[in-house]
């Protein structure tokens, strides 16, 4: 689903003090994630005007409520909340953050697809946002 | 034979010929000899209070009869008026007939009442237009024009009829009437592309066949569902098509809604889409990926290619060609495909179930139509008018009935205002069946005047307001683009739309609480009236339509 290479995560994990309470590698992935992001919305063209003004909360969490990051898109500019508790216009809730990471790892729609089909993955609030912000990390990634 | 002037060789022609039993349109001085055959061949009137109404009505006539529908249409301001409706039909490829008035011949060029060149305004938008200047041949070009209107790919057609002709008498039997041709042509795909075709669809391991319009208007039914049932294929269909087949047939998906659409298309190795426009709705053809193999069936050639090249098309009539494509395919199942399709699209909207099945307070606009479908269930009538109330009512409403749920606003033109013609062209056709419009509280405004004349004529349909106290699509729309607090031209505020109706003469109710919701359309449907629920919903909802709308729009 998103296309952040595996060793990334580990690179990253040598660097960063990032706390135990979340399975890791998820952790790690939703993090860079959001600096790749970040880094796109300042110095790539394509996605800065992707992104307009919009003003939108993405929450991707685990359906136990113990793990998640929230995305805040507003006006161009985003920033990064963890935790679960924060209100949000739409997240991704994987059933448990080891399908979690191995789906949104594995670059495969079609992976995507078979955990939403398996259950292991819902929507809450406007499936359209959720859209829209896969469509912004795909630009980002190819 | 008597004597009969040009006004009643119209009427004579549209009963005896064409069978028509009912027109649309305001009366005018430039068309009382028609007015008059109406009454003279007992052909039934339903006069507006705009023009735009009665051609829209006249479209909606088509999508619920299969029979062409008529309008007539005053010179000058009568004829621009109506201009928007034709243009709808137009995009929608609707037989729309429209007879319209002119200044007299005798005065052209010395300004004359209501005089201007409405045949150069209206080209652009018309399949066939033309003048008739000889009062014998009012016949001739009458069977003309709804040949034009029917054959190949349906739409709009234009004649215009001056008092010159229409008021002068001549001996009946200079001016017979035609025969109405009763030949059904049809076009032959070349074999080689129907195995083509077949080869693809026999081959496939994750179909999905998509129809649009073109099913609809092809009137396919058994044929659609023995290709369906041969083949195993989980399908939706779009637009005037739907229906065809029963929203809650097992292979239909519309269960899965918009949000299901994209995410199967994402994931078919082959789609059929048939008698359906790859336009900005369906994001030009690019929600089909590249590996995935593509059948088109299209009345027009012209379709085939366009917007995504196909790896087999099939040029005819939707019911013809797939009558002649049946054969060739196998007996297949799918459900592992089907189910698994369905599961994942249930997830994705996982948050939307939860909120049909919650109240809530404010209401929000997808528990509003839950509950209205809750209520009236499969068997009635829908029509849905708006922005993001389209999103709503489209993927809220199931309905078991051919055109039972009719987003008017969705097409091509997206014409705001369509909802009110459509929902009372719909009781009209069919009347035993309960007809519920979901408007938005700005479309509503259009045409909302009509419930006068649903008063007069006695069409007693529901309209709930889904009243957001915006022009909600393009508030949300500012809302991502331009910012919150710049917002321009798109809050309304809070109107009491339902004592309006009232004093029409219709039934009114004013509804804040989800609790309010079925009660109140229990009360309307008992009035026996026209009637209006004015439902105060959550004004900070905003559809996933908002979103493709913006992005749609956004040229950075």
């Amino acid at each position: 689903m998103f296309d952040i290479e595996i060793g990334e995560v580990y690179s990253v994990n040598q660097k960063m003090d990032i706390g135990e309470e979340m399975p890791m590698k998820l952790r790690l992935l939703l993090f860079i994630l959001y600096q790749k992001l970040k880094k796109a919305a300042k110095k790539n063209a394509a996605y800065r005007s992707f992104l307009g003004n919009m003003q939108v909360k993405i929450m991707i969490k685990t359906a136990d409520g113990k793990h998640g990051r929230l995305f805040i898109f507003d006006r161009g500019k985003l920033s990064t909340l963890t935790g679960v508790t924060h209100p949000y216009d739409a997240a991704l809730v994987w059933s448990d953050p080891d399908t979690a990471f191995k789906v949104l790892s594995s670059r495969s729609e079609e992976q995507t697809f078979r955990a939403a089909a398996d259950g292991k993955l819902k929507v809450d609030g406007m499936a359209a946002y959720v859209q829209w912000f896969t469509d912004g990390v795909k630009l980002v990634m190819k | 034979m008597g004597m009969i002037n040009g006004g009643h060789l119209v009427g004579k022609y549209l009963k005896e010929v064409e069978n028509v039993d009912i027109v649309f349109g305001i009366s005018g001085g430039h068309l009382e000899s028609i007015l008059d055959s109406f009454t003279e061949y007992k052909i039934r009137t339903i006069d507006v209070r705009h023009e735009q109404a009665a051609a829209m009505m006249a479209h909606a006539w088509y999508v619920y009869t299969g029979k062409p529908g008529v309008c007539f249409l005053t010179a000058g301001p009568g004829f621009t008026n109506g201009l928007t409706g034709i243009a709808n039909a137009f995009l929608d490829n609707a037989p729309l007939v429209v007879l319209c008035g002119k200044h007299p011949l005798r005065d052209d060029l010395k300004g004359a009442l209501q005089e201007m060149n409405q045949m150069d305004v209206v080209k652009p938008i018309i399949k066939w237009a033309a003048t008739c200047y000889d009062v014998k041949r009012i016949p001739e070009y009458l069977a003309i024009a709804f040949r034009q209107a029917m054959e190949g790919r349906p739409g709009p057609v234009f004649l215009e009829l001056p008092p010159d002709i229409l008021n002068i008498k001549i001996d009946e039997a200079l001016a017979p009437m035609p025969d109405r041709a009763t030949r059904k042509y049809t076009v032959h795909p070349d074999d080689a592309d129907l195995k083509a075709a077949a080869d693809i669809i026999n081959n496939a391991k994750k179909p999905l066949f998509i129809g649009g319009t073109g099913i609809g208007f092809s009137s396919c039914t058994d044929c659609l569902g023995r290709l369906i049932d041969k083949t195993g294929m989980p399908f939706i269909l779009l637009n005037h098509g739907r229906g065809t087949l029963p929203d809650n047939h097992p292979l239909s998906i519309w269960d899965c809604g918009n949000v299901g659409i994209m995410l199967t298309a994402s994931q078919a190795d082959v789609m059929v889409v048939a008698g359906l426009r790859l336009n900005w709705l369906l994001q030009s053809g690019s929600i089909i990926p590249a590996t995935t193999k593509v059948v088109r069936i299209d009345i027009d050639p012209h379709e085939i290619d366009r917007n995504r090249q196909a790896d087999a098309g099939l040029v005819g009539d939707c019911g013809s060609v797939l009558g002649q494509l049946e054969p060739l395919l196998n007996k297949k199942e799918h459900r592992e495909w089907v189910t698994m399709l369905r599961a994942a699209s249930q997830s994705m909207i996982d948050g939307e179930i939860k909120i049909r099945q919650t109240a809530s307070d404010p209401i929000h606009p997808i528990r509003l139509a839950a509950q209205i479908h809750k209520f009236l269930g499969d068997d009635a009538l829908y029509v849905v008018d708006g922005g993001d109330t389209s999103y709503f009512g489209l993927v809220g409403f199931m309905s078991r009935h051919k055109a039972g749920v009719i987003g008017s606003s969705s097409g091509l033109l997206g014409c705001l205002g369509t909802g009110i013609p459509f929902a009372m062209a719909a009781k009209l056709a069919r009347p035993e069946r309960k007809v519920l419009l979901l408007n938005g509280d700005g479309s509503f405004g259009f045409n909302a005047m009509e419930f006068d004349t649903m008063v007069r004529h006695n069409i007693p349909i529901v309209c709930v307001v889904n009243d957001d106290c915006a022009w909600g699509m393009i508030k949300h729309t500012q809302e991502m683009s331009i910012g919150k607090e710049r917002l321009q031209c798109s809050e309304l505020g809070m109107r009491h739309y339902e004592k309006m109706v009232e004093g029409l003469g219709g039934h009114g109710e004013l509804v804040v609480k989800d609790a309010e919701i079925i009660p109140a359309l229990q009360r309307a449907f008992e009035s026996g009236r026209p009637a209006c629920v004015n439902v105060m919903t959550d004004p900070t909802v905003t559809s996933p339509a908002s979103v493709l709308f913006y992005q749609s729009l956004k040229m950075e």
